[in-house]
């Protein structure tokens, strides 16, 4: 007479995430431990016992999750979760849990949880996430919303493109052409008389197989439809949709003063990475990127708010410096004349990481094809003093250490800059030691690859297995360790401001980065990204997947804790840090911080043991 | 003044009852009866047989699954086969019960012993009780020639009261166990044993007291009718 297998309960619970990853032996166990309860409407809320927090799984029925205020937080159905919270931090259950429809719920008790998290990883993640998620939607500020709250006047161009009626249709679409726009406002005698797009080019002049010298006015909306510079945005979306139409020339008391576009409207709403980088590679000069850059700021808040790993934050942001390095070479170029060799743009540290969050300063160098002339010498010199000065100027402060393409130093030759790596590695003294956190993370950010490749190489040529680099690389990062002592006692560090606080970045991320640079450049990997060098150091079985996992989770999270400090800091108006303020965590939140500097300690135990083994 | 009656009834019974087993499976009962639902130990209960008549059909296999405090305990769900004389026949088609799977059961004799001892100082539940309740008789009285006095919460009769007060026309099949978890949006089971339908009908039970309590406090006398 063993206890029965309740089949459909095993079926159910088997089919949800994430218990679908159990184990079946441990899916029967987990099953028998349910307890199964019915909630009826008429009682209104679930009573949750203080006393014995339990999950609940929902089996049918229909649920909602409000916090304290009353603030809804989560609407719940068939095979969804509530009660984890408590479970997760040991806190009483501040949220209420409203009943909508009657329905039948299984408990699952605490010890149970635990033994399930313990017995797999998925599942411990899913409900950790699952909180953080919860957690930063309660912390959520209330975004703004644009759309009904700001003026056309802070969206729309101000100069718009203008053109007289009597123009040839050739002569409008070369002005297009010229500016990258897809209209232009048809004048006569200063006043506004119509408006010529790129789908009136297309419709009443290729269409009817017209040619260019076609007068503007023949092919123009007449009297297009206009709106004033302060009314709202959500008045220009209406009258777009009302017409379809996807620009709307801007005029007050009869004056035209520039025009707004859908597209004005959508960057302005969300401040997409591939419209601030279209946009920066449509800048004509520093004074307009320096402009462009400081949507910058707006876009990470944007990011974050938005919830996006801290990896693709990290990378987006990087592309966008990435674009704007680009630019400023390009813009640069024109104005001195093409280059007298083949060169690269290095990018070093974090931009080469593709980590860069806030308050990025700049680390780049110049890489040259061969030994350069007086004369290329020169050009070079001019071209990176122009482009470190026109980041300096977007945002992107000058290197306090001077490592930039402008300091003659960092600005050789391919040999040249072998020699100095091979200087490096071969005879590691504490200065060079310190540079490798910073110089062997290299990407290149413009220039051919060829060229990048040749250096990279023959870096990673020497690197590999080189016993005595490696210990003394790793000597060199194990001077720092996480703070673990913080979670017995507050022993905490000292920014310039007197302000105490974890060091996210210095105590946490730039730990990991370390551990995986150290075991890259023992094995030759290629890549700088700190999460593609442990996904690769992986794949190579060079860690081993579980340490490997676990490193990769302890980077995005430290990094992810960081990047929503800063937006708070940012929020708060705070000088933006890399410090945490211990005092602003929840338990749980400091029981997950603990867990990933407790990574972080085994990753250094874990590398110390392999490279200092002979020492 | 019907708790009064029923703990008498209890305590007659287990008073010239010459078997000490029924005799302290009734008395257990008379201390739990008087107890708030919420707090009363239940049992919902389902049986497979091999026919409908309990005088000369046989019990095949006995469901059960215990509620606590309102919560129905999955660990506690248990499921007996009970061994008979000559084949299942065609009821096999209904339970998937087949004779070779009879060789783990156990004699009925140890079965009535063992749902006693599973099921004392509980209130059963079951899904037209009176059926279940005859064979348990029947049974019972066979093996050890004692009556005994259970109390049971028939789901089927609230379901019943439930829609007459509702004044609702009572059709063929209204009252059946999967239609009266319908009408409470309850989940369909697929598979059915025992121990499944013992499930199925306490999930029901719990949704009935839910509906007929709301807030207030229900005594066991509110759903025996």
């Amino acid at each position: 007479m063993d206890a029965s297998e309740l089949q459909p309960i095993t079926d159910f619970i088997q089919g949800l995430v994430p218990f679908d990853t159990l184990s079946n032996l441990t899916l029967d166990r987990c099953c028998k431990s349910l307890s199964v309860g019915y909630y009826s409407k008429a009682s209104r809320f679930v009573p949750l016992d203080p006393n014995n927090p339990q999950l609940y799984i929902v089996r049918c029925g229909a649920f909602e999750v409000r916090d304290k205020n009353g603030e809804l937080l989560d609407r719940l159905g068939e095979g969804d979760y509530f009660g984890f919270p408590s479970l997760l931090s040991g806190e009483d259950a501040s949220n209420r849990v409203a009943i909508l429809e009657d329905g039948l719920v299984y408990h699952l008790p605490p010890n149970m949880f635990d033994f399930l998290r313990q017995e797999s990883r998925e599942f411990d993640r899913f409900f950790n996430r699952a909180f953080a998620k919860r957690l930063r939607h309660q912390g959520r500020f209330k975004a703004k919303e644009l759309t009904t709250t700001s003026r056309v006047s802070t969206l729309m161009s101000h100069s718009p493109l203008t053109i007289d009626m009597k123009a040839s249709v050739a002569e409008a679409s070369r002005l297009m052409r010229a500016s990258r726009v897809s209209s232009v406002l048809v004048i006569d005698n200063n006043k506004l008389v119509g408006i010529l797009t790129d789908k009136d080019l297309r419709n009443r002049v290729l269409a009817e197989n017209l040619d260019g010298s076609l007068p503007v006015h023949q092919a123009m909306t007449t009297t297009p439809v206009t709106i004033e510079s302060n009314s709202l945005v959500f008045e220009a979306m209406l009258l777009m949709s009302e017409h379809n139409i996807h620009h709307l020339p801007v005029v007050d008391n009869g004056v035209t003063t520039g025009v707004v576009t859908s597209t004005d409207i959508l960057r302005g709403q969300s401040s997409q990475p591939l419209l601030l980088i279209g946009e920066i590679e449509r800048q004509k000069d520093l004074q307009s990127l320096i402009q462009v850059s400081k949507q910058i700021p707006l876009l990470l808040q944007n990011l974050i708010s938005a919830d996006a790993r801290a990896e693709e934050i990290g990378r987006v942001l990087t592309s966008v410096t990435d674009a704007l390095t680009r630019r400023l070479i390009v813009l640069n170029q024109q104005i001195l004349g093409e280059a007298p060799m083949a060169f690269c743009w290095l990018a070093f540290g974090s931009q080469g990481r593709q980590d860069q969050a806030a308050c990025s300063d700049q680390d780049n160098g110049l890489l040259l094809a061969h030994e350069p002339d007086e004369a290329a010498q020169g050009y070079f010199e001019a071209l990176s003093h122009a482009v470190c000065k026109g980041l300096d100027e977007c945002g992107y402060v000058y290197c306090p250490g001077d490592i930039m393409a402008q300091n003659p130093k960092w600005r050789m030759s391919l040999d040249k800059w072998k020699q100095v790596f091979d200087k490096w590695v071969n005879t590691p003294e504490p200065k060079a030691l310190m540079h490798a956190s910073i110089f062997f993370d290299m990407r290149s950010v413009y220039g051919p690859q060829t060229l990048f490749d040749g250096l990279q190489d023959a870096v990673l040529s020497n690197t590999k297995n080189n016993d005595i680099f490696l210990a003394g690389l790793t000597g060199n990062s194990l001077t720092s360790s996480p703070p673990l002592g913080f979670f017995r006692k507050f022993v905490l560090e000292r920014d310039g401001s007197e302000v105490k606080g974890i060091d996210l970045k210095h105590k946490g991320n730039a730990l990991i980065n370390d551990i995986a640079r150290v075991y890259a450049l023992s094995a030759g990997i290629k890549e700088v990204n700190t999460a593609k060098r442990i996904r690769a150091l992986m794949e190579q079985s060079i860690i081993n997947r579980k340490d490997a996992l676990n490193l990769a989770d302890a980077h995005e999270f430290i990094a992810h804790m960081r990047l929503s400090n800063q937006g708070y800091q940012y929020t708060q108006s705070l000088p933006v840090t890399n410090y945490l303020m211990p005092q602003n965590l929840s338990s749980l939140v400091r029981h997950q911080l603990r867990d990933a500097f407790k990574v972080v300690h085994d990753g250094q135990v874990g590398l110390k043991l392999k490279m200092m083994r002979s020492y | 003044m019907r708790n009064l009656y029923l703990k008498t009834r209890l305590q007659l019974n287990a008073l010239f009852c010459k078997e000490a087993v029924i005799s302290d499976y009734n008395r257990a009962l008379v201390a739990q009866i008087s107890k708030p639902l919420s707090q009363l130990p239940l049992m919902a209960v389902d049986l497979e047989m091999t026919g409908l008549d309990c005088q000369f059909d046989q019990i095949l296999s006995i469901g059960l699954i215990p509620i606590h405090n309102g919560l129905l305990q999955v660990a506690k769900s248990q499921q007996l086969l009970v061994s008979i004389d000559g084949s299942v026949g065609d009821s096999a088609a209904i339970h998937g019960i087949l004779d070779n799977q009879l060789t783990q059961a156990v004699s009925a004799k140890q079965a009535m012993a063992w749902f006693l001892e599973q099921t004392k100082g509980h209130v059963l539940v079951a899904h037209h009780a009176p059926l279940d309740l005859c064979f348990l008789k029947t049974e019972i009285q066979r093996c050890y020639g004692q009556t005994i006095q259970f109390v049971a919460i028939d789901t089927m009769a609230v379901e019943k009261r439930r829609l007459l007060r509702q004044h609702d026309v009572i059709k063929e099949g209204t009252l059946r166990l999967d239609a009266c978890r319908q009408r409470y949006g309850l989940p369909v089971y697929a598979a059915h044993n025992a121990a499944v339908d013992a499930l199925a009908c306490g999930e029901l039970l719990l949704a009935q007291m839910a509906g007929i309590a709301g807030n207030d406090e229900l005594s066991l006398f509110d759903l025996l009718g």
